[in-house]
């Protein structure tokens, strides 16, 4: 059991709606700044392991599709939104800690 | 006679299902002219001994309408044995088209089949307006034989322009498609496709044309296709449900064509669905229809270790540990209540794609030699052999061997036994490379070497004879495709000859070889030694000749219409 805070970036790093890229543990995790929060989520689309570095598209609101196959994924649960009940997204707590962004990873 | 070609003492497995044997194959004139102990001179002699000669096979789901513009062979599909392909399915095609219209069939087409929109522009020059001058276009510069479905997409748009995606059609716009599918047809068409999956957007978000079609229109437009007897109906409505079915029956009762649905699969998290769509498509059959399910040939495995994972990401505890730093990782994955929290997000009741059943994932590699009595058991197996549970046999080994063991494991079409029954089902259709599609995120055009070295040799769930049967005539049969599939003297030399003790398709790759200098995702292949169309070696282990045999394959109604010209 424990919970560790891994600091990813700096707050202000990120403009609105833009990506970083993020090494953790050995997988790749992107970090996304949107409507003023910061969402973290693995790189790879789950229904087919499309890149969403480059296929991934923000839509309203905390929505991204990957554009292989237009599945979208709700960036605050992961949950996979078209189609309802797919395999849903990996997302991680992304919080800010004082001046830094950490990803929160509790087991 | 003096043939052409003569293919010599290799192991003919003709695409009838028929028992294999060994025999000569002479060719002439693009044709397969004699079958048997063959001893007349010909131009050019292969030697088959030990290697199978069989029809060339038929990708009838490609979506290759632009890549064939630019790419005369659609690669990867000769270096896998594939000599014919069919395009515009999932209700998109290139034509019929007018001017306006063009942008949006690139937006349908960008979006559903992700195929980058530079490569389109730089790609399609629009030079034809119905079907029949699409056709027209690939005359004469093409390696491979190709045919094509009429897109739905593209002859609402034609008909309705930018309404297409925003309404309804009035009864006056319904004629007018029908009349559009009947000039495709007569031009050469081989069926109508159309798509009503909720997921397929255009490149702007609104729904592709088809979608916005009610039951009245596209019923409407398969009436054309019943009312001259000819051509197949592809279609796409999105998730696999068993009420579809009721929709497949309807219209191949009333169409009398044969009717195609997308998809089916054995899924661990919903075991039955596939027994429960072919039991529901049984009946189709029975009273004299045919609706036949596509299935794909990979199955969707991991292999995996605990140092990088994702199979377990729907669970909150596994999925923080496989981003933890690995020491820290290595530390977590032995403490007991690490374990105990694993356990209860395993013990959570809400669905997921993981199976969580320790029958199903495998130990495939493993680092030390005392552990390689476990290679190949499942972790249920290894818990027995260990008599511990399978949660602790399973990290136990992988913190044994620094997490470097490798494991197993399939979500879809894992179940050999289920994949065995789907594979042979006579209602089946195996194939859905979507070659010519998502050319940036994979490449399937193996899926038919796949059948041969993973399903026929590997896991032996079908005989060679019944696996080229699958590929070739049974395909040819439901698509019309008149002449083809089989080996038979007055049938097209269209042949594949590889080792059915080798070949297996690789896993993609990335090649420079797309429009504008881009990048794409190509697929080789062992065993395939030669892949011969209209009677011309096209490649020949592993090289493309450069030779330019293949036709346009038209369908029946524009074959009437020349006839009777």
């Amino acid at each position: 059991m424990g919970v560790s805070f891994v600091p990813v970036a700096r707050v202000g790093e990120l403009s609105p709606g833009s990506m970083k890229e993020v090494d953790l543990g050995g997988r790749q995790v992107l970090l996304m700044f949107v409507e003023g929060k910061y969402f973290a989520f693995s790189r790879q689309c789950p229904h087919e392991e499309a890149d969403l570095k480059t296929a991934g598209q923000l839509l309203d609101g905390t929505t991204i599709r990957c554009n292989n196959h237009s599945y979208c994924y709700d960036l605050r649960s992961g949950e996979c939104t078209l189609p309802k009940g797919a395999a849903p997204l990996t997302v991680l707590t992304a919080e800010e800690k004082g001046d830094e962004v950490c990803i929160r990873l509790e087991w | 006679m003096a043939y052409d070609l003569l293919i010599r003492g290799g192991r003919v497995v003709d695409g009838s299902g028929l028992p294999s044997y060994v025999a000569d194959v002479g060719v002439k004139d693009g044709k397969v002219v004699a079958v048997g102990k063959l001893n007349d001179s010909a131009a050019r002699r292969i030697d088959a001994t030990g290697l199978a000669v069989s029809p060339g096979f038929i990708d009838h789901h490609t979506h290759l309408d632009a890549q064939m513009l630019w790419d005369p062979y659609g690669t990867c599909e000769p270096q896998h044995g594939i000599t014919t392909v069919v395009m515009g399915n999932c209700g998109l095609s290139l034509a019929p088209t007018r001017t306006g219209i063009e942008d949006a069939i690139v937006k349908s087409f960008v979006r559903v089949e992700a195929i980058p929109r530079f490569a389109l522009e730089e790609g399609v020059k629009w030079n034809w307006h119905s079907y029949g001058e699409y056709l027209d276009n690939l005359e004469g510069k093409l390696g491979i034989n190709v045919g094509g479905l009429v897109g739905h997409i593209a002859v609402r748009h034609n008909a309705m322009g930018e309404d297409a995606v925003e309404r309804k059609a009035t009864g006056a716009e319904v004629q007018k498609m029908r009349g559009l599918v009947l000039e495709a047809m007569e031009g050469g068409a081989l069926g109508l496709s159309t798509n009503r999956n909720e997921r397929h957007m255009r490149e702007d978000g609104k729904p592709v044309a088809s979608r916005l079609a009610d039951d009245g229109e596209f019923f409407g437009l398969c009436d054309v296709l019943a009312e001259r007897n000819a051509g197949v109906i592809e279609t796409i409505l999105g998730r696999n449900k068993i009420e579809h079915f009721e929709f497949y029956h309807e219209l191949a009762k009333r169409t009398q064509r044969p009717v195609l649905w997308q998809s089916l699969q054995h899924r661990w998290v919903e075991p039955n669905l596939w027994r429960e769509q072919l039991a529901a498509v049984e009946p189709i059959f029975r009273a004299g229809y045919q609706a036949y399910g596509l299935s794909h040939t990979v199955p969707l495995v991991r292999h995996f270790s605990l140092k990088e994972c994702q199979v377990f990401d729907e669970f909150p505890t596994w999925k923080n540990l496989m981003f933890l730093p690995v020491e820290v990782r290595k530390q977590a994955l032995g403490d007991a209540e690490t374990r105990r929290k694993m356990r209860a997000d395993f013990a959570d009741p809400r669905p997921t794609n993981f199976h969580r059943n320790w029958n199903i994932p495998k130990v495939e590699k493993v680092f030390k030699t005392e552990n390689q009595k476990y290679v190949g058991k499942s972790i249920q197996e290894l818990s027995k052999m260990q008599n511990k549970d399978p949660l602790d046999a399973f990290l136990d080994l992988a913190l044994d061997e620094d997490l470097a063991t490798v494991f197993w494991n399939a979500n879809n079409g894992g179940d050999w036994n289920a994949m065995g029954e789907i594979l042979r089902s006579p209602y089946v259709l195996v194939g859905t490379s979507d070659a010519g599609a998502h050319v940036q995120f994979g490449a399937d055009f193996g899926y038919g070497t796949i059948l041969l070295g993973l399903w026929v040799r590997e896991r032996q769930v079908m005989t060679l004879e019944q696996a080229i049967h699958k590929l070739t005539f049974h395909v040819a049969s439901i698509f019309g495709l008149q002449g083809r599939g089989l080996l038979r003297p007055g049938y097209a030399a269209d042949l594949a000859i590889f080792d059915p003790k080798t070949v297996q398709a690789h896993e993609p790759e990335w090649a420079d070889d797309y429009p504008a200098g881009s990048k794409r995702m190509v697929q080789g292949c062992v065993g395939l030694h030669y892949t011969i169309v209209n009677g011309t070696v096209i490649h020949e282990d592993g090289r493309l000749t450069g030779d330019l045999p293949g036709h346009v394959i038209r369908g029946p109604l524009y074959r009437q219409q020349k006839a009777a010209a």
